[in-house]
């Protein structure tokens, strides 16, 4: 599950915390790192110049600007480097996102760590799912797990006790699902399955009787038994629980009263509108308020067993 | 005769060539060796003598230097009408010099003629339309930054530019392996959401042939996967070419003749190899304008068309959208003001400007014309290869005044680019000037409102 | 001496005229070149003469294209000033006489006082027109020698041409300047800019058969000039 971890970073403070627990994975599990910075936007059409994405200086992209921010890298993480010398360093020009699933794609890795980064700066551009930072849109399209660490992780430093697997019974759900109850089997951890009935957005305007959403809890209840704890076989060490609200809100409710030090959520809506996404999706808003890292996994390829062989 | 390592009249036709020039930072030697170029008058004589025939001979002879091209060049309303900027100075003190002269010109006068040819020119042909005589200034620039290639006096992307299609075939290092596996990327990242999703990759006897440029497998893959969910949409039987896919022609913007035409034999040859029923080509201007309009000639094709009959992507749309292999979702229709980016290439130069304002009518419910519109629009600003040379930046940022008051003027903040280069120049114009706008291809607009037939929607 | 001038002299300027245009023309159409031009002239003829009658036809009305449109004032001095310089020496009653005398035929003539006031019209929009080239610094800037000998050319017969009729104590004198600087105007047409008296056809034909044949007359409804 974590042979071949990417770490992709801005290079920047706020990536931090993501590369303490990215080496720690890494070590943990005896992984293959690679550490990937994106050096900036390719500007001016095909020219060769780039927008330095840490300084937002206009660069000319030649060897020794590659070299230079290289070295630059390998000193931001010189102590870790140190301590776990299993990595590679590489960079890219581009839009980060395009970047970092190419690479994830083309090195085949199976986990990707990454910092919430600071949301990019809005540009007029529009395009087809386009919307959002760049966290989201490789935690939307990515076939591995993605790791989002946004703040200092306190407790997660060599395990996840309390995993918090958050659900809206789509089939993405199911493969988040399938990472979290691995991870939690792996490690011994608690397994807390949560789902929160959305009052807000789905059925805006109705107002629901107590008896329907008790309805409706019931039968939420009888789906994660269904789907979910039937999987479990012998592994009793889950939880389950149902909230009303505003997902992002419940569940971020729900793990802090749980101590959870994982969020285990599929990130795959179908956001066509851009303005809607900007508002943010709910794995950005629980990235972004929850004390804890989330993992954000849409697609089964990189949790079972067998590794896909391409 | 003296010749720089790095600036000379050889053009890039190898890989070392082309990583010693990209190691120089900005073009700092390049540009410095160019300052003791040698130039070779006979040999400027003999290409004047023998392809500059009565067409511009006659432009250059009977200007009658009335000054009506001076107000139809953006250049020239950009700055301020400085004279210096009127076209028939502009050429008249390059190209008619340099005839006069019989190519006996010196190195300065081939620097001065290098920057007036691309940093003052981006060769949309406006001023044609204007001048009594219909002396087009944009086709005499192109020619002569042909003679100035041949001099080795072209900026130093260009050079760069006409030797990546001279290597790749492309504009960027973008090897076949690439991008075969940038289409099959794609697939992969949207099968879940589009079940059935493919991008085909050289099948032979289709009805559509797609080719793209190298911008989009480079740095914008999501634009083929829209190509690709369009096309899925409509139900289109397509492929694309794993050779002779790039549409552009940056040689054709550095006056690399022979660099255009490997280009475009690269994707006729194509079009043989895999007989399509016709090519599509992707939203750029330029791309069109070199593989479809130009290119022809450069292969020698007397009937001065593709070997197959080709569409650019808006006719592409629009056939689309009448026959409902595309529908509209109404309610999804753009509702704020929007204008609409006509390129010089596609309508000034290719005639669709009709078929734009058909595809608004189906997709906007507020489309406010740039005024002038058509075929009378202005460049963008970055046309002609302008948009990617450094040198230029300065005179670059002024010229897009122009389109950034057009653009105000309509009271739209949203404004359809359908061409690469025209989207490049109006981000850049939002980033230099900050007027609120934003911009977008037609792709990722028909997406976010095209009615997506029950059939192809994924199972849950 | 006169009859030297009226005579030998007007054959060989009108000659000399007649054979510069046709020279010209045909050393027009045998330098183009259907590749280095990039338009497959001949092998889509039909969209070319299409294109070519657009833009010949519609630049030659006042206000029939854009460009003529958006300069209101220069398009009518224009084209005042080129009626003018065709009709008078062609329906002029002196030359038309003249023609009878020599040849044997005459056209339909102008009156006295129109033929005097169009005079005027030509000298008058000629000067303006040299006006309006140093007063514009966008016209100054292009503007040449060159371009004000032409200019001096073309209205010099008419200048001289008309005080030969109205100052009858030097009659002679501008008789004789008008008819040389008629005759040599006749014989500069082939040499100078004002070859454009032919070269503008051409020119126009030529590109709107590269409009109509290659840029976009196939796909739209022709250019709008
Ligand atoms: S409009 Fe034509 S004739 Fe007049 S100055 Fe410009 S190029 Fe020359
Ligand atoms: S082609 Fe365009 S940019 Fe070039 S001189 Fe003419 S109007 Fe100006
Ligand atoms: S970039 Fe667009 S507007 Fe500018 S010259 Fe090219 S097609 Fe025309």
């Amino acid at each position: 599950m974590f042979g071949k971890v990417l770490f992709a970073t801005t290079a920047t403070p706020a990536c931090d915390n993501a590369a303490h627990v990215a080496f720690n994975i890494a070590e943990k599990y005896h992984s293959e790192l690679l550490i990937f910075h994106v050096l900036g936007l390719p500007s001016r059409g095909f020219s060769p110049f780039v927008r330095d994405a840490r300084t937002g200086e206009e660069e000319y992209y030649d060897q020794d600007y590659i070299q230079w921010v290289e070295e630059e890298l390998k000193n931001t993480y010189a102590e870790q480097l140190a301590r776990y010398p299993n990595a590679r360093i590489m960079t890219m020009a581009g839009t980060p996102h395009t970047e970092i699933l190419r690479l994830a794609r083309k090195e085949d890795v199976d986990f990707i760590v990454m910092g919430a980064h600071s949301r990019q700066e809005r540009t007029g551009a529009l395009g087809y799912r386009q919307a959002g930072s760049n966290m989201q849109r490789v935690a939307r399209s990515a076939r591995c797990p993605v790791l989002i660490v946004n703040r200092p992780c306190t407790t997660c430093l060599w395990y996840f006790s309390n995993i918090i697997f958050g659900t809206d019974f789509s089939r993405a759900s199911y493969s988040a699902f399938l990472f979290a109850s691995k991870l939690a089997r792996e490690i011994g951890s608690r397994l807390y399955i949560f789902h929160a009935l959305d009052l807000s957005a789905m059925h805006a305007g109705k107002i629901f009787s107590q008896e329907e959403i008790e309805d409706q809890i019931k039968a939420a209840k009888e789906k994660i038994h269904r789907i979910y704890l039937s999987q479990m076989q012998d592994y009793d060490n889950v939880e389950m629980e149902i909230w009303e609200g505003v997902p992002y809100m419940e569940i971020l409710k729900y793990c802090r009263e749980k101590n959870g030090d994982l969020i285990v959520m599929a990130h795959h809506t179908r956001e066509i509108d851009p303005e809607e996404a900007l508002l943010g999706s709910t794995v950005e808003q629980v990235v972004l308020r929850a004390s804890c890292p989330v993992a954000s996994v849409n697609r089964p390829d990189k949790i079972q067993e067998q590794r896909k062989t391409r | 005769m003296t010749q720089g390592k790095l600036c000379n009249k050889r053009p890039v036709n190898t890989e070392e060539e082309l990583h010693s020039l990209l190691a120089d930072k900005g073009g700092k030697s390049y540009y410095e060796e160019m300052q003791d170029l040698d130039v070779d008058a006979s040999e400027i004589a003999s290409i004047l003598e023998k392809t500059l025939k009565s067409r511009m001979r006659t432009w250059l002879e009977i200007c009658t230097h009335c000054g009506l091209c001076a107000d139809s060049c953006f250049f020239f309303l950009a700055n301020n009408r400085d004279p210096e900027q009127v076209p028939s100075f502009k050429i008249q003190s390059t190209l008619g010099k340099l005839y006069r002269r019989k190519g006996g010109v010196d190195n300065e006068f081939m620097r001065m003629a290098m920057d007036t040819a691309w940093s003052k020119c981006t060769c949309c042909n406006r001023c044609g339309l204007y001048c009594p005589f219909g002396i087009d200034m944009g086709v005499m620039f192109s020619y002569l930054r042909g003679i100035c290639f041949s001099q080795g006096f072209v900026p130093w992307e260009l050079k760069i530019g006409s030797g990546m299609h001279r290597i790749y075939r492309a504009q960027m290092d973008i090897t076949t392996e690439d991008w075969v596996d940038t289409c099959r990327w794609m697939v992969e990242e949207h099968e879940d959401e589009w079940p059935g999703l493919t991008i085909p990759i050289d099948k032979p006897d289709v009805d559509i042939m797609y080719t793209v440029n190298a911008r989009e497998p480079k740095h914008y893959p999501e634009d083929l996967a829209e190509a690709a969910i369009l096309f899925h949409i409509a139900g289109e039987n397509w492929t694309v070419p794993s050779i002779g896919w790039e549409e552009t022609s940056l040689a054709m913007f550095a006056g690399d003749w022979e660099g255009a035409r490997l280009q475009v034999e690269s994707v006729y040859e194509a079009m043989r190899r895999l007989n399509p029923g016709r090519m599509v080509v992707t939203e750029c201007g330029h791309a069109y304008r070199a593989t479809v309009i130009e290119g022809p000639y450069w292969a020698g094709l007397a009937s001065g068309k593709t070997p197959v009959e080709t569409f650019h992507y808006v006719e592409w749309v629009v056939e689309a959208l009448r026959n409902g292999k595309l529908k509209i979702d109404p309610s999804r229709k753009i509702k704020e003001p929007v204008t609409y980016q006509d390129s010089c290439n596609y309508v000034r130069n290719g005639g669709l400007g009709d078929i734009a304002r058909e595809i608004m009518g189906y997709i906007a419910e507020d489309f406010r014309e740039m005024s002038p519109c058509r075929e009378h629009n202005f460049c963008c600003g970055g046309g002609g290869g302008l948009n990617g040379i450094g040198r230029y930046r300065r005179e670059r940022n002024i010229g897009l005044k122009v389109k950034r008051d057009q653009i105000l003027a309509t009271g739209a903040k949203l404004v359809i680019t359908p061409c690469h280069n025209c989207w490049d120049a109006v981000r850049d114009l939002e980033e230099v000037y900050r007027i609120g706008i934003r911009w977008s291809f037609l792709k990722p607009i028909l997406l976010s409102m095209v009615e997506i037939p029950h059939h192809l929607l994924p199972k849950e | 001496m006169y009859d030297i001038l009226i005579g030998p002299m007007a054959w060989v300027s009108f000659g000399v005229l007649m054979m510069g245009l046709v020279i010209r023309i045909l050393r027009y159409i045998r330098g183009l070149d259907w590749k280095l031009d990039r338009v497959a002239y001949t092998k889509n003829i039909s969209f070319g003469v299409k294109g070519a009658l657009r833009s010949v036809v519609l630049w030659l009305f006042p206000f029939g294209t854009r460009s003529w449109r958006d300069h209101p004032v220069f398009t009518v001095l224009v084209f005042l000033f080129h009626i003018g310089l065709l009709t008078v020496p062609v329906f002029l009653t002196a030359h038309n006489i003249l023609l009878k005398e020599k040849w044997g035929f005459s056209l339909w003539t102008l009156s006295e006082n129109a033929a005097d006031g169009i005079v005027l019209l030509v000298i008058t929009t000629g000067l303006l027109l040299v006006l309006r080239r140093v007063a514009l610094p966008e016209v100054r800037k292009i503007t040449d020698a060159n371009d004000l000998t032409v200019m001096l050319l073309a209205i010099t017969p008419f200048v001289t041409g008309y005080l030969a009729h109205h100052q009858a104590s030097t009659y002679g004198f501008w008789l004789y300047a008008h008819i040389i600087s008629g005759e040599i105007l006749l014989m500069a047409i082939p040499f100078t800019k004002l070859s454009h008296f032919a070269l503008f056809f051409m020119s126009r034909v030529q590109l709107g058969m590269d409009f109509g044949i290659k840029r976009g007359g196939m796909k739209g409804k022709g250019m709008a000039w």
